[in-house]
């Protein structure tokens, strides 16, 4: 076998999976569960040895059908592409072990099935969106993805997730057809859907005919931004995340908007580069953006009482700080901003998941019930202190390590202001994640040190839930393990 | 006079975005959620419009080679190859979307936003 054709497997052996459980379905559903796990530790060991292979061997591109890559489909395997779909994988697997557990909060017994298929599916296209190295290609990946979350949200049997579903499917289309504008206006000016044809061409075509170029990233970036939820078009993010089931919600807010962040990332450093950017004036466009989501996010999570939104609107501030780092156009900034992407992910994780765990306890997701919590379910709020911690950015966690780097990043090019707003920012988590510890620990004194009021939980889903804490944690205190791979990929666009 | 001529001559790319514009006025201000799915497939017909006029080579000739006498100008096939994949995926978001509209209807017996969303903000107050 070729190693080029790693990328190619992995996604086959995902196809494969979904396609199968259907097969499946007279048979216990433990052979689904297995199997599955199985095309998981597989797809993880190839994606790490495409990891390894790409910064110690170097890029490589995969073309289907031996079409060259002007008319064919081109995968393009780089240290960025390697890095992601690592993380991406990784998470995922905290996610199925955890949902295996019977903790798919909401989803019938006879729906089980047909959430995994869409979980394979989704798995599926971020990977393709990652690897592919071809502009149209990426809008048939993202026009899967935008399906299969959908129809995640949507798996409850409850009214309210059909009309957030609908809202959703309704605002990502927009976005995607915004993007295969962006994809058609390039294509009329340079010829090209090809990445890199496209980024050697984009500069003649800029100069002789800027108008185009101009209006498709416009368009490009408020179709990506409608998807990855940046400030003015969140409004679609709060809802949809609150009520689809827990294990959905983590994979929604710590992969699903990140994959389009990466992509607008490819968009802006690949396709454009960042002489045009500059003309244009884009970075400062969405260092405001930016600095708005960082603060308004905030403020909107403070007023929300139930758990899951609060949640949410804490994603759109997050998604604040990544672009942040994605417009400051500087080698820092970028490495900060993909170093947020894997620790928020791993946050964002954590958080979902302890909470799906005290849901699918306690049935309960309003903010003020979370009196003495702590003391009945210590390793589920343990996990949601630590990861809120993170998110404060407290020392000694992932989340500090990455707002350093952003504020190192915001001094080098002497941007004050949002310096300011990133502590401002912080202090607003504060606001609305202490008290939460404080309520689940400090207080109601009555259920101190009484074993018997512990809940017993299966091993499943404790298991995930511990890893990730210890993941946060030695994120924070070993930054450095992960950082070289973060600088190779951030390396890919800036060099 | 020269306006007009322009006009004229870039008639298809004017009527693409123009669909698209409405397309996205629909999509944006219909309270009626079927007739916001309409307006989606409006606004993917006005892009794949522009795919198509992006493709066409005045004076082309349909790109079949050997059906053609040699050193004829072909149209450019690529782009319509891509919409005919942007034709499926629409496709398919369409029996997605009206799906959820009939899973709407009988939950709440309306598919207007309006109605809709009084109706979710007295279940919200119920709880």
């Amino acid at each position: 076998m070729n190693i080029e054709q790693l990328p190619i497997i992995n996604l086959i052996l995902f196809l494969f999976m979904a396609l199968l459980i259907p097969l499946l379905k007279r048979r216990p559903f433990k052979i689904t569960l297995i199997l599955g796990f199985i095309v998981m530790c597989l797809v993880l060991a190839s994606s790490s040895h495409l990891l390894w292979h790409v910064n110690e061997v170097g890029s490589f591109s995969y073309t289907f059908g031996g079409h060259e890559a002007r008319y064919g489909i081109e995968f393009l395997l780089t240290p960025f592409s390697a890095l992601f779909t690592w993380v991406i994988i990784i998470l995922a697997m905290i996610i199925y072990i955890y949902s295996s557990g019977d903790a798919t909060e909401g989803i019938e017994q006879s729906e089980y099935g047909r959430y995994y298929v869409l979980l394979f599916i989704l798995l599926l296209s971020m990977f393709g969106i990652l690897y592919t190295n071809d502009l149209f290609n990426t809008y048939v990946f993202i026009e899967i993805l935008s399906i299969t979350t959908c129809a995640i949200i949507s798996i409850k049997k409850k009214k309210d997730t059909y009309t957030s579903a609908f809202r959703y499917v309704m605002m990502n289309e927009i976005g995607s057809l915004s993007y295969l504008f962006g994809v058609a206006l390039i294509y009329m000016a340079t010829g090209y859907t090809n990445i890199s044809m496209v980024s050697e061409s984009i500069q003649v075509a800029f100069a002789s005919y800027p108008f185009n170029i101009v209006i498709a990233l416009a368009f490009m970036v408020i179709g990506l931004g409608i998807k990855a939820a940046i400030f003015p078009f969140h409004i679609w993010l709060p809802d949809a995340h609150s009520s689809a089931p827990s294990t959905s919600s983590a994979i929604l807010s710590a992969i699903v908007i990140k994959v389009y962040l990466l992509v607008l990332v490819k968009i802006l450093f690949s396709v454009f580069g960042i002489d045009i950017l500059e003309q244009m004036n884009m970075p400062l466009i969405l260092l405001i953006l930016s600095g708005t989501a960082m603060i308004l996010g905030s403020i909107f999570a403070i007023a929300q009482k139930d758990v899951k939104r609060m949640l949410g609107y804490s994603s759109v501030a997050q998604v604040g700080y990544i672009l942040l780092g994605i417009s400051l156009l500087s080698f820092l900034g970028l490495r900060a901003a993909f170093f947020h992407i894997i620790s928020h992910g791993l946050m964002k994780t954590a958080l979902f998941l302890s909470v799906g765990e005290i849901i699918f306890y306690k049935k309960t997701r309003k903010v003020n019930d979370f009196d003495g919590m702590g003391f009945i379910m210590p390793v589920a709020m343990g996990v949601f202190s630590i990861a809120a911690l993170g998110m404060i950015g407290l020392p000694l966690t992932s989340g500090f390590i990455s707002k350093l780097n952003l504020g190192i990043a915001v001094l080098e090019n002497n941007y004050l202001v949002f310096l300011v707003i990133l502590i401002i920012s912080s202090l607003l988590n504060v606001i609305y994640y202490l008290p939460i510890i404080i309520l689940a620990f400090l207080r109601n004194e009555k259920y101190h040190y009484r074993m018997t009021t512990i809940e017993k939980t299966p091993r499943t889903m404790i298991t995930p839930l511990i890893l990730l804490g210890i993941l946060i944690v030695s994120l924070g205190l070993f930054p450095n393990v992960i950082m070289p791979y973060i600088e190779a990929a951030v390396e890919t666009f800036i060099s | 006079m020269n306006i007009i001529e322009r006009i004229l001559e870039n008639i298809n790319y004017i009527g693409a975005v123009a669909l698209f514009l409405i397309g996205l006025r629909i999509v944006v201000l219909h309270s009626n959620l079927i007739k916001r799915i309409m307006g989606i497939n409006i606004m993917g017909t006005g892009v794949f419009l522009f795919f198509v006029a992006i493709g066409n080579v005045s004076g082309g000739v349909v790109p079949i080679v050997g059906a053609n006498p040699e050193g004829s100008t072909f149209v450019n096939p690529l782009p319509s190859v891509f919409i005919l994949t942007g034709i499926v995926v629409v496709v398919s978001i369409t029996v997605y979307s009206l799906s959820l509209v009939i899973r709407i209807y009988q939950n709440y017996n309306t598919i207007d936003q309006k109605e809709l969303a009084e109706l979710i903000s007295e279940d919200n107050n119920e709880h």
